[in-house]
């Protein structure tokens, strides 16, 4: 079945997309069995071949695009080709108003010294974050995915750091419970 | 109802996947006439697991086993978020619902999204203070 679907992404990231020669669009039609087409303006379009066994790729296409497109690099964004992988996006305008200096403050909150808090949050909950722009995107899986969710919107709503440290830290072990309780429940 | 007829029965998947709950509501291809309806939480206990993959994956299944008993062979989806105001990204449920109708043996045809996207809607809650916890 015909599946098509225009997606508008910065202009500096075209090149990132398309990659080297187009070894990045190439590998990205290769693995999701879909014709990317995109003009030097950031507009792409993602069109399914009519004989396509797994609807559910297309849909991968359009979350990988999007997360090039919000500043992820292509090694990263391709992560999302795994099943249980998701994508979210948090748009900072949304929440913290359109003044330009408040969000480049609140992402710094988020990206920390040196990419610190960033990097704690992604080792801890296993996700991978990007703050681009006027967005954090977060790619992971659940339950991560959520703590993830939940660490960043503290750090926008203001909590100290070293709060959000050690909530992360029992989050942690909430997640490896939960993992635990998964590997009893489903003996198959 | 004979046989050609049976081979082209298609039906429309409405998901509605929230950051609470995923609904799966399989109806005819005009949308007036439910065929089957399951939710994540009439599969799990736990009134935080009712939007994981994992049981909306359980609802898609037992609405595929419905709608197939009654005869459809393919369904169109649409996918949505909660829109409006809210989050306007398919919660986490989405793809797996998706994933357990095709794996059901269901044909797939066109998947949709249609989100509501407000022209400029309602004022999102919380005041001009913002939400104070």
């Amino acid at each position: 079945m015909l599946y098509h679907e225009t997606i508008r992404i910065p202009q500096e990231r075209v090149g990132v997309l398309v990659g080297r020669n187009g070894r990045v669009k190439r590998r990205i039609e290769q693995l999701t069995n879909t014709n990317l087409d995109i003009d030097s303006e950031g507009t792409v379009t993602i069109t399914n071949p009519e004989d396509t066994e797994n609807p559910v790729l297309a849909w991968k296409a359009r979350n990988i695009v999007r997360a090039i497109a919000r500043g992820f690099s292509p090694k990263r964004a391709l992560y999302l080709i795994d099943d249980d992988a998701q994508l979210i996006i948090i748009s900072l305008k949304d929440i913290v108003g359109s003044s330009p200096s408040q969000i480049k403050r609140v992402a710094g909150r988020i990206i920390g010294e040196r990419g610190r808090t960033r990097r704690v949050i992604e080792e801890i909950t296993e996700t991978k974050i990007s703050v681009y722009g006027k967005t954090v995107s977060i790619i992971g899986n659940i339950p991560g995915l959520d703590f993830a969710r939940k660490a960043i919107d503290m750090l926008i709503q203001g909590s100290p750091h070293s709060t959000v440290y050690t909530r992360l830290e029992s989050m942690r072990r909430e997640m490896n419970r939960m993992q635990a309780e998964l590997w009893e429940e489903s003996p198959e | 109802m004979s046989k050609k007829e049976e081979r082209d029965k298609w039906a429309i998947a409405h998901i509605y996947a929230s950051y609470n709950d995923s609904i799966i509501h399989i109806t005819d291809i005009t949308g007036a006439e439910t065929i089957a309806r399951y939710s994540g939480g009439m599969m799990v206990k736990a009134d935080r697991n009712e939007s994981s993959p994992h049981a909306a994956m359980q609802a898609a299944f037992q609405a595929a086993r419905e709608a197939k008993d009654k005869g459809v062979y393919g369904i169109h989806i649409r996918v949505r978020a909660p829109g409006g105001h809210g989050p306007k990204t398919p919660g986490p449920g989405a793809q797996a619902a998706i994933r357990a109708l095709s794996r059901a043996g269901l044909r797939i045809g066109i998947i949709d999204e249609v989100t509501p996207i407000p022209h400029d809607g309602t004022r999102k809650p919380g005041g001009r203070r913002g939400r104070r916890v």
